[in-house]
């Protein structure tokens, strides 16, 4: 058995499509949310990731016009107001919400996640981010963003300290004696006195030990840093590689660092994103992701703006037909502008623009076809699962939810149930 | 072009019953049919959409008409098992705040009296938003259930209009203004303002007054289908919004003119009756896929002539497994089922059991096949033609697929066009059916 989940940001999902229903006015309202992860939680996925960011772009044509238009990464919201809803009407969906470790002081977070843990009775995940974009740095206060590799470094050391102060409480601290009138054990709770390099905190935390006692880490880390930090403190990772080949690679190197770290490999699941493209028939699949396609190519502002996105260097100042830029030396999302420059070999700045450059493996086709697929993949790379990213309305949910699970289910390949309560458990469980 | 709005209805033609269990998207239909989950996401997807209603269908019987046996309505989950959907219609009341619920009643198998209380029950519970839709029953095997043997067609006609006349003297017991929940004085209800009915009909009796107080719609709203004359004489009495199926749009135009018609001389005011046509439109992401999808189902249709048999038996009560498929009907076959929709069926004579099986279909009134925009254009059209009055969705199988392909991508182009509401005007169902 593989696991399933789902990945997004509370931003405006679909909203001009022909399945958009009212998507430009509901995007920020619950509703939309809570039908998707009830859906999600029928279909036996083990948890739903909010993706986060805290600014505006404009790395494309300069100005944030072209973002605010399509509204393409923007306007954003932040999950960890919506996961609380989400857990009142779910009882097993893992609910994963981001957090910049560039941003977010240590403290804040772990109480925040562990009052999520708290609310959905353990069932909260935090996804690290250290934010690439200037733009957020200068929100927070900063001139620009920390280096890349300085940005893991930090990173490891704030999930160090969070985890110490979910840790300073221990688990048996609420004693609730009534005879004796103790709610709390004191001897049960202690300072962390964490003193590190960017970090500081005295602690304890002011709330009882979450009830999965760490909530569930997961990271996307493609670059070398992102990976060691996911091997040392990741209970699942995600990861957008474009074939079965670097799929192996991914997993098998995450987990080579894993036991280099000290940690059973098997207790961090490696998720690909994939978008699969469903349709009653293989013609109709395979028209659909040609319609997809095709939209590249009518209108290539899509793709000059997402890789100006990723790597904060403005593509419209570049001659579209002269060959793709040479991007080394960018402070960005690493692995990702590794992919595309890859991918732009030998293009020219308008055929990469025109052709789909952050590609996963492709899954087109019935849901019976696609969930074959699905099975093979899985055993070839050994594993763990998959991670949704397509376009949110409900129609295509409908479709992976109701289509694409029974069938994975009717080959055994996806659970029709939980075994536990908490989020980590089940995650683990296969 | 000056289309005024038109209203948009939800048909569960598999009532609380199986909608999907082993067809593309099912999901988990073949298990949790009987859970509240799928029902209350409709509910708020067709509320989303503005949608004035919710009705759905019932019958209380498992059928063997086809062959004389159970078995083929098991195996396939048709119209078997079946839960009341009395019972859903609060839950859906409670998850809702502006959509019209509406569970189908028979009136030949309750007494008038459980109905009364039961909808101003449900409409106290809806704030004002529960409607009836009233059935005669058609099946033996459902009046066997409770006792007796089926009334005849007409007759069943005479006893549900004096069925829902008691029903509405039970609702008019108490006047509006009886309760006066004077705390200071301590007096709840004024005595003087509720009153006894003594009710001697030709087939029910009632005493009341109802132990109940006045629901905020003071009665639902009633609905109705029914194409015979009876049934029709029923509507233009008592209906306010009509299912129906006649075929083709010179047929819809005659049906809701000769409803109105009848209506108006039955002293009502004809806008007070909504006629709204079946439709199951099949949408797709091009025109070519959606018409990929419809040929699909009309192959795989015509390839269970077994399932069409069973289905049509179901409905007229006529075990029709007994005819040559290669010829036509007897022309004096009369069902004491569903009447006029066999008569509909059965045709004139000129096609085979085979060919009338395959090409007639059982509800829709009118083929809508394409994109979003495509079944807008087409809706849009028949609307300017028949000049009526909506259309109830009546999708089979119910999946959450289709759901959303209804409200999340035809309802939206139908909302930009003006052609449907995009927000409820009132809290009370039937002023929103009246809006226009």
């Amino acid at each position: 058995m593989f696991h399933l989940a789902w990945f997004l940001s509370w931003q405006v999902q679909s909203w001009n499509g022909m399945w958009s229903g009212e998507g430009g006015t509901e995007w920020n309202h619950p509703e939309l949310y809570v039908d998707m992860t009830r859906s999600l939680e029928r279909a036996g996925f083990d948890y739903v990731m909010f993706e986060d960011g805290a600014f505006v772009p404009d790395s494309y044509g300069g100005n944030h016009d072209w973002w605010l238009a399509r509204a393409r990464s923007v306007p954003k919201q932040d999950p960890w107001q919506l996961l609380p809803v989400l857990a009142q009407h779910t009882e097993r969906l893992g609910l994963v919400g981001t957090m910049s470790t560039s941003f977010y002081p240590p403290f804040m977070a772990a109480r925040t996640a562990a009052t999520v843990d708290h609310l959905s009775h353990g069932r909260a995940g935090v996804n690290l981010v250290t934010s690439h974009n200037t733009r957020t740095a200068q929100n927070f206060g900063h001139d620009d963003i920390f280096e890349h590799d300085l940005r893991y470094d930090m990173a490891d050391e704030w999930i160090d300290l969070v985890k110490q102060l979910w840790g300073s409480w221990d688990a048996d601290a609420l004693v609730q004696d009534r005879e004796r009138n103790v709610y709390v054990d004191g001897s049960r709770v202690r300072p962390v006195d964490f003193q590190g390099k960017w970090h500081r905190s005295r602690g304890p935390l002011n709330t009882l030990a979450p009830p999965q006692g760490s909530p569930v880490v997961c990271q996307a880390g493609g670059s070398g840093p992102g990976r060691a930090l996911a091997a040392r403190h990741c209970d699942t990772l995600l990861a957008q590689v474009e074939s079965v080949e670097a799929m192996k690679e991914y997993r098998a190197d995450v987990r080579a660092r894993m036991v280099e770290a000290g940690r059973d490999p098997d207790s961090c699941k490696v998720l690909f994103i994939v978008s699969p493209v469903l349709g009653e028939t293989q013609a109709d699949a395979e028209a659909k992701n040609e319609r997809v396609l095709a939209g590249f190519k009518a209108d290539i502002s899509v793709n000059l703006a997402n890789m100006s996105y990723a790597s904060g260097v403005d593509f419209a100042q570049y001659d579209l037909d002269a060959p793709f830029p040479d991007l080394s030396g960018t402070n960005a999302t690493r692995s990702s502008m590794v992919m595309m420059s890859v991918n732009a070999q030998g293009m020219t700045l308008r055929q990469a623009a025109e052709s789909n450059v952050r590609r996963s493996v492709e899954l087109v086709g019935t849901p019976d076809a696609v969930a074959s697929q699905m099975g093979e993949i899985v055993d070839e790379v050994g594993g763990d699962g998959f991670l949704i990213s397509g376009n949110v309305n409900r129609r295509y949910v409908a479709e992976i939810t109701e289509g694409l699970v029974p069938e994975l289910r009717k080959r055994g390949l996806t659970r029709d149930g939980y075994t536990h309560e908490q989020f980590r458990d089940n995650l683990l469980e296969f | 072009m000056t289309t005024s709005k038109f209203h948009l209805g939800w048909f569960l033609g598999a009532g609380f019953g199986v909608q999907s269990w082993n067809q593309p998207w099912s999901g988990t239909g073949a298990h949790d049919w009987m859970l509240p989950d799928q029902y209350v996401d409709l509910a708020h997807s067709l509320e989303r959409a503005c949608f004035d209603f919710l009705i759905m269908e019932d019958s209380v019987q498992v059928s063997d008409t086809y062959k004389g046996s159970m078995e083929y309505y098991l195996r396939t989950a048709s119209a078997a098992p079946k839960h009341d959907p009395a019972v859903l219609a609060a839950i859906l009341a409670h998850e809702t705040k502006h959509l019209g619920i509406i569970p189908t009643l028979t009136t030949t198998f309750y007494h008038p009296y459980t109905v009364a209380r039961m909808m101003t029950t449900l409409d106290h519970i809806a704030k004002g938003r529960i409607g009836w839709n009233v059935v005669t029953g058609s099946n033996t095997r459902a009046a066997q259930n409770y006792g007796f043997d089926m009334p005849e067609h007409d007759v069943r006609y005479e006893m549900a209009d004096e069925f829902v006349e008691l029903a509405h003297k039970l609702w008019d017991t108490w006047e509006n203004d009886a309760v006066l929940a004077d705390v200071e004085n301590g007096v709840y209800a004024d005595h003087e303002k509720v009153h006894r009915l003594d009710f001697q009909g030709k087939h029910y009796a009632s005493r009341g007054p109802l132990n109940t107080v006045p629901s905020p719609q003071g009665s639902p709203v009633i609905l109705q289908a029914g194409g015979s004359s009876a049934g029709k004489a029923f509507a233009a009495r008592w209906a306010e919004a009509i299912i129906s199926n006649p075929h083709g749009t010179s047929k819809m135009r005659a049906y809701r003119d000769e409803v109105r018609t009848l209506a108006a001389e039955q002293g009502r005011d004809p806008d007070h009756v909504k006629v709204l046509y079946l439709i199951s439109p099949v949408l797709g992401e091009t025109t070519a896929e959606a018409k990929g999808k419809l040929q699909r189902r009309k192959d795989a249709m015509s390839k269970n002539i077994d399932g069409l048999l069973a289905g049509r038996s179901h409905l007229s009560g006529i075990d029709l497994s007994q005819f040559d498929l290669d010829a036509p009907l007897p022309a004096d076959l009369v069902s004491n089922g569903h009447r006029s929709s066999f008569e509909e069926f059965k045709g004139d004579g000129t096609q085979t059991l085979r060919e009338r099986l395959i090409d007639h279909s059982a509800i829709d009134t009118i083929e809508f096949v394409g994109t979003p925009e495509d079944v807008a254009d087409q809706m849009e059209g028949v609307m300017q033609d028949v000049g009526g009055d909506g259309f109830l969705i009546a999708g089979a199988p119910l999946n959450r697929r289709y759901v959303a392909e209804v409200t999340d991508g035809l309802v939206p182009v139908l909302k930009r066009r003006g052609l449907t509401r995009d927000r409820y005007e009132h809290q009370l169902f039937r002023d929103n059916l009246r809006a226009f």
